[in-house]
């Protein structure tokens, strides 16, 4: 099944629930009905532990058991056909950062050549030109986040899912970070989704704002920011829009 | 102040060795029959290294035992790995063949001995059975628990760039494992260097373990000290070789500590 | 039924039908021949043995509960020694710089040693009674209750005793009530290790020179040729080792809950 127009993940009726060991249900997420445009910059923003992961690994197949349904334009996707960055990082200790990033295409099958030199690109891309041969415990923790992402920009999919992808850096290497995924974004366009636990941030990055709220989650609002990018921190809108937000985040919490 | 324990730390190990020398000969002056001073045992080890006992001189009989030790540790290694990877990974296997394994896994290698004779006799065979049951529990074991400890989220990571099952196996788990897997040979080496002295000392013609055990049935006591020293010098060595040999294999994750 | 019930069945199942398949595996060789009757006894035979063992002392002197009370008295007499003496000695020497000073040259020549080397020397200075064993079983038990007592001092967490000299405790204090409490865990991985020394180590022991104990039980059974009383040493002495390892995690449980 295809999408028409301009949307590229439809999510309809989505609702997941846990089961554990004692038999004891909890349901995560309750009927998410949600459209991501092609080429848009989606932010799934909730507090902690409101299935916004959940919510993540469902879109990229890691997780098949769920109710309602999941489609893409491009058809039938599996995993292997999104760009994933997670939490924490996810780098193999024992390859260097050129290995880790050239080891998409290599599961993909690409000859070596030509899979290094796609690698050193997305390295310079994200500007890690110099540390290929590094291993990632000898690198800063915005580095890694860098070369995770560059690994996953190298698969050289549509979609991509950031999950919480700044949330272990410190708060001065997670502003440039985001500038860096920003400038990322626009010089290769694709559909993101980008979930986080920070309102500013979520203002910062994204082209839409979707909140999720409750247990189950469910998504509770969502905000344009209607501004032009690169946006300030200080701008009236952008205070305006966060303490908005943060309203709505209160009731959450 | 500083300097008097910088000179008390000097002095406290001297003094320390000073005092097991002293107990030593004092042992020796009381019972010098069943006691040799320390430098019989020196004149023993020099004595031993040069003419051979039991038609091996002390190199050889090291060799023997070390031989035996690593030939059955290889074995344990591949066999070991292979059976941890089925057992981790497998869950239906795993079911199957834990109890079994659990059954099995108490009984000390030392108590192999007595059967493992009568199944092979009292030749080479044996002794490599009997370090190979020692050695191939404890890499059995440090694999399992390191294929069901590998990250989950390298697993999700590999998914996410196409990988299929081989490649996982192959560029996730096992090298995720292998930290493990090297602790687990670390102890298997150095059980396996205990079963190959029991063995020897149960029955054997060559070999440390055999040196001691004949000491002990002449009564010659220097032969058992020296055996001891001997002893305790390959297994310090082994430890320091190993230790070296994980920082190799491992170091991302030696750096990490 | 519920998801994990069934799940539990299944692994019940299967752990049954594997021990079923090892025992087959294990008779079917003997029935058609390719393990000898002479080398091995089938499963029914050593399950005889073992029945008419509890109360026979053929062919090696005693009943089999005699061998193993022998054997458990024996380790038990050298493992908790072991620990009388090795516990407070590492916990010493971890925080102690004088204690480590003066003990860890010794101790570093005797580490290496493995336990069943002291066998022939402790034999020629005390005879094969009781007292070489439990020397032999304290000497196996010893070293990993130091080694884990000393690094688990060593490893506290300095901002605890940051903390606990902030609120004025001294060394005595520091030493009892944080250094002591946050070494348990170690130190009971020590006892662990040292349990399953000593019980193999008693073996070897009575293998090589005594008259009665399992190890003792095994090496008669090699010498007369019956593989159906070493199966039934083997056993027990394996099952030995399980229940003790068993009651351990239990007592540890007890005292430091906090460990998962």
């Amino acid at each position: 099944m295809s999408l028409e127009g301009n949307t590229e993940i439809k999510l309809e009726h989505v609702s997941k629930t846990f089961v554990d060991k004692k038999n004891m249900s909890y349901p995560v997420l309750k009927d998410i009905c949600l459209e991501v445009k092609k080429q848009e910059f989606l932010v799934l923003l909730g507090a902690g532990r409101t299935g916004k992961t959940v919510l993540l690994e469902l879109i990229s197949g890691l997780d098949g058991e769920y109710e309602g349904t999941i489609s893409f334009a491009g058809g039938q996707l599996e995993t292997k056909d999104m760009g994933i960055v997670f939490q924490k990082y996810a780098l193999f200790p024992w390859k260097t950062v050129l290995e880790n990033v050239e080891m998409n295409q290599k599961f993909r099958g690409m000859e070596k050549e030509e899979r290094i030199a796609k690698a050193k690109g997305y390295l310079k891309l994200v500007g890690l030109e110099g540390f290929e041969n590094h291993y990632p415990h000898q690198i800063s923790g915005g580095m890694k986040q860098r070369t995770a992402i560059a690994r996953a920009f190298a698969g050289e999919s549509d979609i991509m899912l950031l999950d919480e992808p700044f949330g272990a850096l410190d708060a001065q290497t997670r502003w440039q970070m985001e500038e860096e995924v920003l400038r990322i974004w626009e010089e290769e366009k694709r559909t993101v989704i980008f979930v986080t636990n920070n309102i500013e941030e979520a203002i910062y990055l994204g082209d839409r704002i979707v909140l999720l709220e409750g247990s189950p989650a469910m998504i509770k609002k969502e905000y344009i920011p209607d501004m032009k990018r690169p946006r300030s921190y200080t701008d009236t809108r952008f205070l305006e829009l966060r303490n908005e937000i943060g309203d709505d985040f209160a009731l959450v919490l | 102040m500083a300097r008097m324990k910088k000179w008390m730390d000097l002095l406290l190990p001297v003094l320390s060795v000073f005092l097991l020398l002293t107990l030593w000969i004092l042992l020796h002056v009381r019972k010098p029959d069943i006691m040799p001073a320390p430098l019989d045992v020196l004149q023993k080890l020099w004595e031993i290294t040069l003419h051979p006992i039991s038609k091996a001189t002390l190199p050889i009989h090291i060799l023997v035992s070390l031989g035996r030790v690593l030939g059955a540790f290889a074995l344990a290694s591949v066999l070991g790995v292979t059976f941890g990877v089925l057992l981790g990974w497998y869950e239906t296997f795993h079911h199957i063949a834990w109890p079994v394994f659990e059954i099995i896994r108490p009984i000390p290698p030392i108590a192999w001995i007595p059967l493992i004779i009568l199944w092979c006799g009292i030749g080479e065979t044996s002794k490599v059975v009997i370090v190979f049951i020692g050695a191939i529990v404890p890499i059995v074991l440090n694999t399992v628990a390191g294929i069901r400890q590998v990250n989950p989220m390298l697993l999700k990571a590999a998914r996410s760039m196409g990988a299929n099952d081989m490649a996982i196996m192959r560029e996730a788990v096992l090298p995720d494992s292998l930290p493990s897997i090297v602790a687990g040979m670390k102890t298997a080496l150095s059980t396996g260097w205990m079963c190959v002295l029991a063995a020897e000392m149960v029955v054997a013609r060559q070999g440390v373990g055999f040196l001691i055990i004949r000491g002990m049935d002449s009564g010659d006591s220097a032969l058992i000290l020296a055996g001891m020293v001997v002893i305790g010098v390959v297994s310090a060595l082994i430890t320091v070789a190993l230790n070296y040999l994980e920082v190799r294999l491992c170091p991302w994750k030696v750096t990490q500590k | 039924m519920s998801k994990a019930g069934r799940q539990l069945i299944k692994k019940i199942l299967l752990g049954c039908l594997g021990v079923a398949m090892f025992l087959g595996i294990w008779q079917l060789l003997m029935t058609v021949g390719i393990i000898s009757q002479r080398t091995m006894s089938t499963p029914g035979q050593v399950m005889e043995t073992f029945l008419v063992k509890l109360s026979s002392p053929d062919p090696d002197g005693a009943t089999v509960q005699e061998h193993f009370w022998s054997s458990l008295k024996l380790a038990m007499a050298g493992f908790f020694s072991a620990i009388l003496v090795g516990i407070p000695m590492g916990l010493v020497m971890g925080y102690y710089r004088t204690a480590r000073r003066l003990l860890n040259p010794v101790f570093e020549i005797i580490r290496p040693i493995p336990p069943i080397a002291w066998i022939p020397i402790v034999i020629l200075f005390l005879g094969i009674g009781m007292p070489a064993k439990v020397f032999i079983v304290f000497m196996a038990a010893f070293v990993p209750c130091v080694i884990n007592s000393y690094t688990g001092v060593k490893q506290t967490n300095p901002v605890y005793i940051q903390a606990a000299k902030t609120m004025g405790a001294g060394h005595w204090r520091i030493f009892t009530r944080v250094c002591i409490p946050s070494a348990v865990p170690m130190v009971f991985t020590g006892i662990r290790i040292s349990l399953g020394s000593s019980w193999s180590t008693l073996v070897a022991a009575e293998m090589l020179a005594s008259t009665n104990g399992l190890g003792y039980m095994i090496q008669m059974g090699r010498t007369m040729i019956r593989p159906d009383t070493i199966v039934v040493g083997m056993l027990v002495i394996g099952c030995t080792g399980a229940l003790m390892s068993i009651l351990l995690g239990r007592v540890e449980q007890h005292i430091a809950p906090w460990r998962d």
